[in-house]
């Protein structure tokens, strides 16, 4: 019998007692709790949502919001305070890559021990392990103690084991992309393996480029309580409105970027300057564009305010990242020696003959200071960048190139031969 | 199988039942924690969890044996060497130095002080140590319990089962003992006991710790405390002394018959060297005490009410007996176990939160 939701969650909370000492513990549990000794705080209040088989949902949000408390009641490592939640299925939770790992260990030895801790039989993770190795690919290490693996090893073996795991419903608190770019492709594309298997999946991420790719719906969460819930493009485009309101409120960033955000005493007591809106058009024309073909021309209008210029000069930079977070292109004012003044302004970037094959792209703009070192803000464009393209070729771009007969050319010496023995 | 379990088909595996599930109707997981009733029933699930998670059980015993012994250079020769030493040193400070024998040994029995004592420390070393360290089990492994969802009551099982293993490596040791060696003689039919002594002291330790980590994981001075009982307890349990040989012991029988380790250490002993004969034959010490009395004196002696009347044997003033031991144990073990489980379930589902 299966039931038509995967997961289906009801009012759940999840609140913590804070005790200020354990005198008071003693206290309240001395007198049968008539003397309240601890104040209680809420991590999740009247969560609600239903999943359905194959589908995937996110969790945006920012430090603190609840995403790992809510991840962690349904994996059921804790238990929730109200509400209650039902799944139907196996259950995989991948909280913490490597917990459990013993360091003294090999390799080998813990895949076995963290799959038995998963709730795998010695006879399945035999039967898994050979599987694990190869994806791990730690080569000769699997039979080292873990103590000598880097620290990016260790994870890349808490990854495998937790990936070897086949369940209807898999949750991953954000673990999803680790070890060098190479290790983190194979991730991705083994969380996107999982989606098309028809596997329900619920994670929480900071990057809001994975929930919008990996997720059909997303939860912002804003101090446990749903802020916003439904399709992941909207989620996420009502929490990146929301921070780009509030940046000074929460330090973070939805977006991880090589440029370092401007620390909040850097801030304080300034008039920030923002950008107000951001949508790419086709070249000259007020016809807004996010599906293009290759070789079309295309701009992108960046309105932005600065209430204060000769304190915070600014200067803008945007990215073309595809898919898999590979960072296709990137321009910036300050690269290109452009100053940008007065207290608003609406700049256009104008980018003809998009050389861009087929894919999908994010384009993030960023706001920086007058050395474009940090960065105020970082906004992301509505609507993803739709490229397509009607020829075979491969890779991400076409260059400019033309081919040419010279046959007349004789085939060269190599350097080794002229040279006297 | 609850619900929640039997929507997992043959549970191949990726989730164990959650443990702390409060309620499961119809799959719903609730809110509601178990209630004393629910929870007490859950002890007699037990076994079902122990079948169901046999091989992490198994595995994370052998992982804690192993973790003290890897890499070390004679590696699981170790919990060997240990109680050789311990054998060693007792039998030579005892037997051989301090002369510290029971009055009245037959031939051969000699060393009867020295074994008498390295059986009890043996155990002991297993109760306390399984103490020590299940008490801290919970909090210790505090990132694994918010991290995976397991049945985090094999925790404190898996340190008592490793300090049983331990111990056994000396109960064998000194088997070997008893027949390549003189130092006592080797025990024939009463080994058959040994399996019911193990599932004893297994409950007993194990509900012991299960209620000490829980307690632990609320109240951070637990493990001091059961630090400083755990050593006073060991001195008041006859480890170094003979009950049976203290004349005024009498006012004192309480506390030594509502010593559950008493009994545990005399079943062992009794066991493993019949010691029940030998107390029962050397601690007759009235002989003994009559003998230099026999010349002269021994009239007034006796007219003074000094010494009993030769020939005449005193009762011992307090006995152990093997069954009555064996039967005051078991009922603490499967008090203290059923306490204990209890106690751990009620707390279970605040043990992520706390630690």
């Amino acid at each position: 019998m299966s039931r038509e939701f995967s997961l289906e969650v009801e009012g759940l909370g999840k609140s913590y007692r804070m005790y200020q000492s354990p005198f008071r513990r003693i206290l309240e549990a001395g007198t049968g709790g008539r003397v309240k000794g601890h104040h209680e705080f809420w991590a999740l209040k009247d969560i609600n949502f239903k999943m359905r088989p194959g589908t995937s949902l996110g969790l945006c949000g920012a430090n603190g919001a609840g995403k790992s408390t809510l991840l962690k009641v349904l994996a059921g490592t804790t238990s929730p305070s109200e509400g209650r939640y039902r799944m139907n299925g196996r259950v995989a939770s991948l909280l913490e890559l490597g917990a459990g790992f013993h360091m003294d260990f090999t390799g080998r030895a813990n895949i076995f021990m963290n799959g038995i801790m998963m709730g795998f039989s010695r006879r399945e993770m035999a039967a898994k392990v050979d599987e694990i190795i190869e994806f791990a690919e730690l080569g000769d290490y699997i039979d080292e103690p873990v103590r000598t693996y880097s620290s990016g090893m260790g994870l890349r073996l808490g990854f495998s084991v937790a990936v070897a795991v086949d369940p209807d419903i898999l949750i991953i608190d954000e673990v999803f992309a680790v070890g060098d770019m190479y290790f983190q492709k194979k991730c991705v594309d083994r969380i996107y393996d999982f989606k098309r298997k028809g596997k329900t999946i619920l994670f929480c991420s900071h990057s809001l480029y994975d929930v919008r790719q990996m997720c059909d719906d997303a939860i912002w969460l804003k101090n446990g309580n749903v802020a916003a819930i439904g399709n992941s493009v909207y989620t996420t485009n009502e929490y990146t409105s929301f921070q780009r309101d509030h940046i000074h409120e929460d330090g973070e960033n939805p977006l991880s970027g090589e440029y370092p955000d401007i620390s909040p005493e850097m801030l304080a007591g300034r008039k920030l300057p923002k950008v107000l809106d951001a949508r790419m058009y086709r070249v000259g024309t007020d016809d807004e564009a996010y599906e293009v073909n290759s070789g079309d021309s295309i701009e992108l209008r960046i309105w932005w305010q600065n209430p204060d210029p000769a304190e915070t000069p600014i200067n803008l930079g945007m990215g073309l990242l595809r898919q898999d977070m590979t960072t296709c292109g990137g321009h910036g004012t300050h690269l290109d020696g452009v100053k940008l003044e007065g207290t608003s302004g609406c700049t256009v970037l104008r980018m003809p003959n998009l050389r861009l094959l087929a894919g999908q792209f994010l384009v993030p703009i960023l706001l920086m200071d007058g050395e474009g070192v940090h960065k105020y803000q970082e906004f992301l464009l509505p609507e993803n960048l739709v490229v397509r393209n009607e020829t075979k070729e491969v890779g991400l771009f076409r260059f400019e190139h033309e081919w040419a007969d010279r046959s007349d050319l004789p085939v060269p010496t190599s350097k080794s031969e002229e040279a006297p023995a | 199988m609850s619900p929640r379990e039997t929507e997992i088909p043959g549970h191949a595996g990726g989730a164990h039942a959650s443990s702390i599930v409060g309620e499961v109707d119809d799959g719903w997981v609730t809110s509601r924690p178990p209630k004393l009733v629910e929870a007490f029933l859950r002890v007699f699930l037990f076994p079902r969890i122990l079948v169901r998670h046999r091989d992490l059980i198994v595995s994370s015993v052998k992982r804690e044996l192993a973790s003290r012994f890897q890499g070390t250079l004679l590696g699981f020769l170790w919990p060997l060497v240990h109680p050789l030493f311990i054998f060693a040193v007792y039998y030579f400070i005892f037997t051989k130095l301090l002369s510290f024998k029971m009055p009245n040994l037959q031939p051969g029995q000699e060393s009867a002080m020295g074994v008498y004592m390295f059986i009890g420390v043996l155990v002991w070393a297993a109760f306390g140590e399984s103490l020590g360290r299940g008490c801290n089990v919970i909090v210790e492994n505090g990132n694994l319990i918010k991290k995976l969802a397991f049945p985090s009551e094999v925790l404190p099982l898996n340190i008592v089962m490793a300090n049983i293993v331990t111990m056994l490596f000396g109960v064998a040791m000194y088997l070997v003992a008893t027949i390549f060696t003189s130092v006592w003689e080797a025990p024939g039919i009463e080994l058959l006991w040994i399996p019911v002594l193990l599932v004893l002291q297994i409950l007993f330790t194990y509900g012991l710790a299960m209620f000490l980590a829980t307690l632990q994981v609320f109240l951070r001075d637990t493990a001091q405390v059961v630090a400083i009982v755990v050593t006073v307890w060991m001195f008041l349990t006859p480890l170094f002394w003979v009950p049976e040989a203290i004349p005024q012991i009498g006012g004192y029988l309480p506390f030594i018959e509502g010593n559950p380790m008493n009994h545990l250490v005399f079943a062992w002993r009794e066991v493993l060297m019949g010691v029940d004969g030998v107390l029962a034959e050397v601690l007759n010490y009235t002989n003994d005490v009559a003998i230099p009395y026999q010349n002269a004196k021994v009239d007034e002696a006796l007219a003074a009410g000094l010494v009993p009347e030769v020939g005449k044997l005193d009762p011992l003033v307090y006995a152990h007996s093997f069954l009555g031991s064996i039967k005051a144990f078991a009922a603490w073990s499967v008090g203290t176990f059923i306490a204990g489980y209890t106690f751990f379930i009620v707390a279970q589902r605040r043990f992520a939160d706390e630690v």
